[in-house]
C-alpha cells in the first residue's frame, strides 16, 4: 500500500505497477475508437502515472484538470443524488475530453478530436476501465 | 442492404469502426456522416465507412433530422459504385494504405522544398501519431484525397509508417517522486514528527524564534 498526498490510497506501490499491462489495455482505445488522440492515466488526486500523449501535451497539467473536473462533478451527483459517478465528458468545438472513474482512487483521461467517435468511445471504454481498475488494484 | 428499391427515408446506421450513419430521403442519399470523414461530402462519407470495418447494418426510421448540406443527394447505385472505384483505386497503388491503422512519419531527409504545398502540410502534421484519418482532419481536406496522397508519398519515400514505439509513446518518467512519505521523513532530518509529519520545534533546540519563548 501507498500513502500519496496525504491520503490513504490502497493502490499497489507504484514502483510494482504492471505498466506493460496498462499500456497495452489502454492503447486499446486509441487502436479501436477512431479520433482518439492522447490518454493519461492518473491518481484522483491529479498526479499521473501513465500517458500516451503528443508532445504538445502536458500529462502533469491534463491530470490535475481532470481531477478537479472528476471531483466537482463527482459532488455533483453526490449532492443531487444521481448515484456513482462513472464519467463526464468536455464537448469542445475542435474535441473532445472524457474523464473515467476508476473507482474513487484514479482516473483515466482521454482527448479525442472533433470527429471522435464519442458514441464507439463510450462502448469500447467500459470493459478498458474495468481491466485497469483490477491491475491498480488487485 | 437496398434502400432505393423501397424508398427508403430515415437513417442507415452503421456501427464499427469509422462506422457512420446514411441519411436517405426517398431512397436517395442526402448526407452521410462518419467520425472517419471531415467534410461534409456524400461521396468521402461513403469511402470512409466502406474503408473502415463493419460491424452491423441497420435501418432506423426514427431518425428523421439529416444534416443540412447543400449536396441533391446521390442515388444509392450511383455512390455504390463511386464508392467501389474509390476501393480499388486504393488497393491497386504501390503501398496500399489502410487510414485507420497506418501511422505515418515523414522519412529522413524529406526536404521540404521539394514538396508540393500539400505534400508539405502533410509531412508537417505526421508526427508518427496520426493516421491518414487524422491527417485529413487536421488538414481539413477528405479522407479519400488524403490516404490516396499518403500512400503515394509512402511509394516515393517521403513519409514511412512509423514504429509502435513512436506511434504509442507510454511514459510513467519512473515516478520517483511518489514514494511513502513515512520513507521520505526518515531521510530528511531530525525535525519532523513521525507521526504528523509536520516539522516541530523542540526545547532547547535552536530556531528562527527560539529567543522569544
Amino acid at each position: 500500500m501507498l500513502v500519496l498526498s496525504g491520503s490513504a490510497f490502497p493502490i499497489q506501490e507504484w514502483s510494482e505497477l504492471d505498466y506493460d499491462a496498462l499500456g497495452a489495455e489502454i492503447k486499446k482505445l486509441r487502436e479501436n475508437v477512431t479520433g482518439v488522440t492522447d490518454t493519461v492515466l492518473a491518481a484522483s488526486d491529479g498526479i499521473p502515472i501513465l500517458a500516451d500523449v503528443a508532445k504538445d501535451v502536458d500529462p502533469a497539467h491534463i491530470s490535475a484538470l481532470a481531477a478537479s473536473d472528476l471531483a466537482i462533478a463527482r459532488q455533483a451527483a453526490e449532492v443531487i443524488g444521481l448515484g456513482v459517478l462513472n464519467q463526464t465528458v468536455v464537448f469542445g468545438s475542435e474535441g473532445y475530453m472524457a474523464v473515467y472513474a476508476i473507482g474513487r482512487l484514479s482516473l483515466l483521461v482521454v482527448l479525442g478530436d472533433k470527429g471522435l467517435n464519442l458514441g464507439r468511445l463510450l462502448h469500447e471504454s467500459q470493459p478498458v476501465i474495468e481491466r485497469v481498475g483490477a491491475i491498480l488494484a488487485p | 442492404m437496398r434502400c432505393d428499391a423501397g424508398r427508403v427515408t430515415g437513417a442507415l446506421c452503421v456501427t464499427g469502426n469509422a462506422g457512420g450513419v446514411f441519411h436517405l430521403c426517398d431512397g436517395v442519399v442526402v448526407a452521410v456522416e462518419s467520425p472517419g470523414s471531415p467534410v461534409a461530402v456524400v461521396q468521402d462519407g461513403a469511402f470512409a465507412v466502406a474503408v473502415g470495418e463493419v460491424e452491423r447494418c441497420f435501418v432506423d426510421e426514427s431518425v428523421d433530422r439529416a444534416p443540412r448540406t447543400a449536396d441533391e443527394g446521390v442515388a444509392s447505385d450511383l455512390l455504390l459504385s463511386e464508392t467501389a472505384r474509390r476501393l480499388d483505386v486504393l488497393a491497386s497503388l504501390p503501398f496500399p494504405l489502410a487510414p485507420y491503422r497506418d501511422r505515418v512519419v515523414a522519412a529522413p531527409g524529406t526536404e521540404a522544398a521539394a514538396l508540393t504545398a500539400r505534400q508539405r502540410e502533410i509531412v508537417a502534421h505526421a508526427t508518427g501519431r496520426r493516421t491518414a484519418r487524422d491527417l485529413a482532419f487536421v488538414v481539413g481536406r477528405s479522407l479519400y484525397s488524403v490516404t490516396v496522397e499518403i500512400s503515394r508519398m509512402l511509394g516515393g519515400g517521403l513519409l514511412e509508417i512509423a514504429t509502435p514505439a513512436t506511434s504509442f509513446g507510454f511514459s510513467h518518467w519512473g515516478l520517483t517522486s511518489l514514494r511513502p512519505r513515512k520513507a521520505a521523513t526518515q531521510a530528511s532530518g531530525r525535525f519532523l514528527d513521525q507521526s504528523t509529519s509536520l516539522p516541530i520545534r523542540r526545547r532547547g533546540e535552536p530556531g528562527r524564534h527560539s529567543g522569544i519563548v
